[in-house]
């Protein structure tokens, strides 16, 4: 759900960590504590791998010592601030094969969401995501990528204002229809290509304002870990 | 709309590649920063809720030696 799969949908994060999403259930847990082992990976930040801490929105990371993949981390979450169970986003998942292994992603669209988080690094990174998924279509020359739905996947997130623009000007209706839930849009239809810009900075730090509110709680639990972790010499065990 | 109006010769290029394409020139600069001997601990982010000062010095000690800049050439100040 990282920066592989920004690579694989269009954008050109260089990320040096494996951002994975599992489902924390018991079975699943105990299944990724044994890959960890497999791989000599050891805890390196606050909370511990449990079910309870991944449920409630924390990442979870960790650093492998296996010689052929000594240093890299491996970050695990389960419920990123905004996205859907882990079963659906695995009903929507996109499939691929490198090497003749099979990875998979989180789709565009989950992508989309689950990187609209207070950090400056992901905003540009979505407006890219956006750009190819709308000159990909427009290369491929379908008719069906013109069909409703991904042109209500670019009317509810595409952040470049002149191609807001264009698909607003072009599908009116669905622009009308998606306007009462994204103010930019009305915006698209009648506004100046500058008024669409302010707006969609204003809707970034309203996206950004609302992310670090939920991790305000989060914040705090953190910071409690890292200080019983410092009065105790130790954080809790590594698996539940 | 051209993409290369909108967002450059580059950009148009990097999105005109098939996302296993894309994929193999990201695998190519990773073997390249490894080689050189890039960290593999995250850049400090101040503005990622899980970034802790004290949790990032640990653990960048940890990440591989990472590049060091031992020599920086350039225009002084005052020169």
């Amino acid at each position: 759900m990282g920066g592989q799969a920004c690579v694989f949908y269009g954008a050109a994060e260089f990320s040096r960590d494996l951002d994975l999403l599992i489902p924390a259930d018991p079975v699943n847990l105990g299944l990724v504590a044994s890959a960890l082992d497999d791989l000599a990976a050891l805890p390196i930040a606050v909370p511990p791998l449990q079910a309870a801490h991944l449920l409630r929105g924390h990442a979870v990371h960790f650093r492998c010592r296996r010689e052929d993949v000594a240093g890299l981390r491996i970050d695990l979450m389960s419920s990123p601030r905004g996205v859907d169970d882990f079963g659906r986003l695995w009903a929507r998942r996109t499939t691929i094969e490198v090497d003749g292994e099979t990875l998979d992603l989180l789709s565009l669209e989950d992508l989309e969401i689950a990187k609209k988080t207070q950090r400056s690094i992901d905003w540009p990174m979505l407006e890219r995501l956006l750009q190819q998924s709308f000159f990909g279509a427009d290369a491929a020359g379908k008719d069906s990528a013109m069909e409703s739905p991904l042109v209500d996947f670019w009317l509810r997130e595409l952040r470049t204002p002149e191609l807001l623009m264009r698909v607003a000007a072009g599908f009116p209706f669905r622009a009308a229809a998606i306007a009462p839930s994204r103010k930019v849009v009305a915006l698209a239809v009648t506004g100046h290509v500058s008024d669409v810009a302010a707006a969609l900075i204003q809707e970034e730090q309203e996206e950004r304002e609302r992310d670090r509110q939920y991790w305000e709680p989060l914040r705090r639990e953190l910071e409690q870990f890292r200080r019983d972790r410092r009065i105790t010499g130790k954080s809790e065990p590594c698996t539940s | 709309m051209r993409a290369e109006d909108l967002v450059g010769e580059e950009w148009a290029e990097w999105f005109r590649l098939t996302p296993a394409e894309r994929f193999a020139e990201s695998m190519k600069l990773w073997e390249t920063y490894l080689a050189l001997g890039g960290s593999l601990e995250p850049e400090p982010d101040c503005s990622s809720p899980f970034f802790d000062e004290e949790e990032w010095r640990e653990n960048a000690s940890h990440g591989r030696p990472g590049v060091r800049i031992l020599r920086r050439g350039g225009v002084q100040p005052g020169s």
